[in-house]
């Protein structure tokens, strides 16, 4: 933010905005101050030497990604010499590939500008004019003195929408004496208190059509580009003109308070979706997948593809529990128990826990295999497929075969998975049944009875564990239970009985370790390594079973000391196994040591399969 | 009174005043969202003479968000499902702009009904009878308007064709050659398994010299 100062004039509006920020939108201020005392935790724990299992990353709040997004349109405005808001629109039509867009403008201006929606289409000369005619619509998104000049005061209705009414711009003072009166050709509202507005195209339509659309775009669709409403007008509104519609203005006269604050919520999701994009545009970034929770992990590590054969990127968003970053003092989480979990998930796949120590093709290829007998996965299957280029699941609730993806806007026939193109002219195959389709269905059919049991020995074993890890909420009050029994009949305070808590913490998160590593026996091929693995596996299996069992046993106020003693070494024990198993997968992945029996995304497909 | 409600009666009203658009737009039942479009079809085309009625419903979010509209006479139409009625239109999905209307659409609609669009189908096996062989296409259009949409059915059997009206006939709504379905029958496959297969294979026109009679009974085999 710092290059604000180097323009004097920006000055006064920047402190302007600062007011407006603590005015409007508290929650980010709070956010901000959250996302500093956990940036600091994590400079802390970086220090302590990182472990082969770990990776380096960082936690963004919301904010912090706006500012990323701000210094890329700051980068543009320099370059090109345009508004802010013209810079923000240019970048996001080129999904923030700024060399692309850079190389696009340089070219041919006009043409971009008409492409991302920004100056209509045949505008007089580039860059020069840019200026001038937008200023008119997209004041920069920076400057919080309302330009009621957005407000175009079209008082000639909507048949001579290119008649002389520019000349209106301080609106709501007074409207033009009446031509015809404007009658929005949406709502057919005639009323004389209608707030006509228009972008660069003047195209006007009331303001009560415009939050509906606007509403509607944003909250059903998830769009942040909101064209104009006129057909087959290309035009995109600018951030500023959004936020006139939806935030009011400081001292305007207060509307219905229930619609103010949904539009109030819909402008933060319109701040969020813009956040969104510039995210999924980013290979270094991704967002927090929790629910309501709106932080960004920057991981440049397991940015590529290629990385996630090496490693492991378990990342976490530095928030904790359900919903924003508010962090939570230690008496809440224990009260809380689980529920205020730190929003752990892997950068490389869309697991939303901790796998360590399998990589994520394998991973995924294990939920995957569990999941197909489940209902839920039975419904996705029959009622969602991926699209074949993002991967995104797309349910087909009406319409066409022809569908469009909404993430990447590839355009494929929902029959045949295919590019549609080929529909075009290159007939149709997707209603020709395939019959060697039909020859290998079988032929895997005999094969998948004999494989079963071996899946069942290794699903049964996940399983177990991860009944036991929701079991462990449970295991967390009944030992708070035992450690107040403990104050009570010893004479252990409140610090010294913590040895319990502390256990069942490595206890939960062996047994997350312990649950995946069945997934990665699963699809080890045999050999020495799987051996070695599964060695290690036995180990750390063992002893936690050990340490379980010690919790649970009852206690005898006589024997609080030994069994302090030992759950305290079994702890250590368990912890150095878990770190021992995980750091020894991690290092075979470096070392290219693990192989499997099946063809794992990222890796060669085995020659054979022994298992 | 609710934006959209105002909207929708409006909508009906500017439909009833113009006598030249042809459009007629009732209510199915008390609700005003929940509608019935119709119009001829246009004249010129395979659906000239026609009659065709739409259902349309009007989403809580219209006009942010487009109408559903689905074809309730069938249509032969490349861009028309032939069992369902579902349409494939552009400003029904991404081109739709809230200042169209529910007449505007059904304009629209109309007009895809002159200009099909067999790049873009609904119905891949209706398209691929189009691109085949437009004349034979053309002939099954008029059969379907002629049964299901109340028009004049074809020209030149107008008068002896009293025969094929009153049983409905299969083989022309499938648009395929009376011989051809009458050459396979002789083989002792029944009726509505040659027509199924036939259609499926598209045995019209130029294709079928590019399919064996082999293939067909393949076909009809399994």
């Amino acid at each position: 933010m710092s290059s604000d100062y180097e323009i004097s004039d920006d000055d006064e509006n920047y402190y302007v905005d600062d007011e407006d920020m603590i005015d409007g939108t508290q929650d980010d201020d709070e956010d901000d101050i959250d996302m500093d005392t956990f940036g600091d935790d994590f400079k802390v724990a970086s220090k302590s030497k990182r472990k082969s299992y770990e990776i380096d990353y960082e936690s963004l709040s919301q904010t912090a990604v706006e500012e990323l997004m701000q210094s890329d349109v700051d980068h543009i405005c320099g370059i090109f010499g345009v508004e802010a808001s013209t810079a923000a629109l240019l970048l996001r039509h080129m999904s923030w590939n700024k060399e692309r867009l850079i190389e696009k403008y340089m070219d041919n201006p006009t043409k971009v500008l008409v492409a991302a929606g920004i100056t209509v289409e045949e505008p007089l000369s580039p860059p020069a004019p840019i200026r001038s005619h937008c200023s008119s619509a997209s004041a920069s998104s920076r400057r919080p003195t309302r330009s009621a000049s957005k407000l175009l005061g079209l008082a000639s209705g909507s048949k001579s929408p290119k008649s002389p009414s520019f000349a209106s711009p301080p609106l709501k003072a007074t409207r033009p004496p009446k031509s015809a009166p404007f009658v929005c050709p949406i709502c057919y509202d005639e009323s004389p208190d209608l707030r006509p507005l228009a972008l660069d195209c003047e195209h006007p339509f009331c303001s009560g059509c415009w939050i509906a659309y606007a509403s509607s775009k944003i909250n059903d669709e998830a769009e942040h580009t909101i064209r104009c409403m006129a057909e087959t007008c290309a035009l995109v509104a600018p951030d500023a003109f959004i936020r006139d519609l939806l935030v009011p203005e400081p001292g305007a006269p207060a509307g219905d308070p229930a619609e103010e604050a949904a539009n109030a919520a819909t402008w933060a999701r319109f701040q969020e979706l813009l956040v969104r994009h510039f995210v999924a545009s980013n290979p270094n970034l991704k967002y927090c997948p929790y629910p309501s929770c709106t932080n960004t992990v920057s991981c440049p590590a397991a940015a590529s593809k290629a990385s996630l054969i090496t490693t492991v990127p378990i990342v976490s968003c530095g928030a904790r529990g359900i919903g924003g970053a508010a962090q939570m003092s230690q008496s809440q989480q224990l009260s809380i128990g689980l529920a205020g979990k730190e929003h752990k998930f892997c950068f490389g796949c869309s697991i939303e826990s901790d796998h360590r120590p399998v990589v994520c093709g394998a991973a995924k290829m294990w939920l995957k295999k569990c999941e197909d007998d489940s209902e839920t996965a039975n419904w996705i299957k029959s009622n969602t497929k991926e699209c074949p280029q993002c991967m995104s699941t797309i349910e087909k609730n009406g319409g066409c075969n022809h569908m469009t993806c909404k993430k990447c806007k590839n355009d494929f026939c929902w029959v045949c998975m295919g590019p549609w193109v080929e529909h075009g002219t290159a007939w149709y195959s997707c209603n020709r049944y395939d019959e060697k389709g039909g020859v290998e269905a079988r032929d895997a059919q005999s094969k998948s009875r004999a494989s079963l049991e071996r899946y069942l020995h290794y699903y049964n074993r996940w399983a177990n564990h991860e009944q036991s890890a929701k079991l462990s909420v449970e295991l967390y009050a009944k030992t708070e239970k035992k450690m107040e029994d403990m104050q009570i009949t010893s004479a252990l305070t409140w610090i010294e009985v913590q040895f319990m808590k502390k256990a069942v913490e490595e206890v939960e998160k062996c047994r997350m370790t312990l649950k995946w590593t069945y997934a990665m026996a699963y699809y080890l091929a045999k050999g020495n390594e799987k051996e070695l693995f599964e060695d290690n596996q036995r180990d750390l299996e063992k002893a936690v079973e050990d340490l379980s069992e010690l919790l649970e046993s009852p206690i005898e106020a006589e024997n609080i000391p030994t069994l302090r003693q030992k759950v305290t070494d079994k702890t250590v024990y368990v912890q150095k196994r878990n770190e021992i198993m995980l750091e020894d997968t991690a290092t075979g992945f470096l070392e290219g040591r693990w192989k499997w029996n099946a063809a794992i995304e990222g890796f060669d497909v085995p020659e054979k399969t022994e298992y | 009174m609710d934006a959209r409600l105002r909207r929708v009666n409006k909508e009906i009203a500017d439909c009833k005043n113009d006598k030249t658009s042809n459009i007629k737009i009732d209510l199915i039942e008390e609700s005003p969202f929940h509608l019935k479009g119709s119009f001829p079809g246009p004249e010129g085309t395979p659906y000239q003479g026609g009659h065709f009625e739409v259902d349309i419903v009007i989403p809580e979010s219209y006009p942010f968000q487009p109408v559903k509209l689905k074809f309730i006479t069938k249509v032969y139409h490349p861009n028309v499902s032939s069992a369902s009625g579902a349409i494939c239109l552009d400003i029904l999905k991404d081109a739709w702009s809230p200042v169209l209307t529910l007449k505007s659409t059904l304009i629209s609609l109309q007009s895809l009904l002159c200009s099909p669009e067999p790049n873009d189908p609904q119905d891949a096996e209706v398209a691929k009878h189009y691109t085949t062989s437009k004349n034979s296409f053309e002939d099954t259009a008029i059969y379907w308007t002629q049964i299901y949409a109340g028009g004049p059915g074809p020209k030149e059997k107008k008068g002896k064709a009293s025969t094929a009206r009153e049983t409905r006939d299969e083989i022309a709504i499938a648009g395929l050659e009376r011989a051809h379905v009458e050459q396979f029958e002789a083989l002792g496959f029944e009726r509505s398994k040659v027509i199924d297969v036939l259609r499926r294979l598209n045995y019209r026109g130029p294709n079928v010299a590019k399919l064996s009679e082999d293939r067909v009974v393949e076909e009809l085999l399994k």
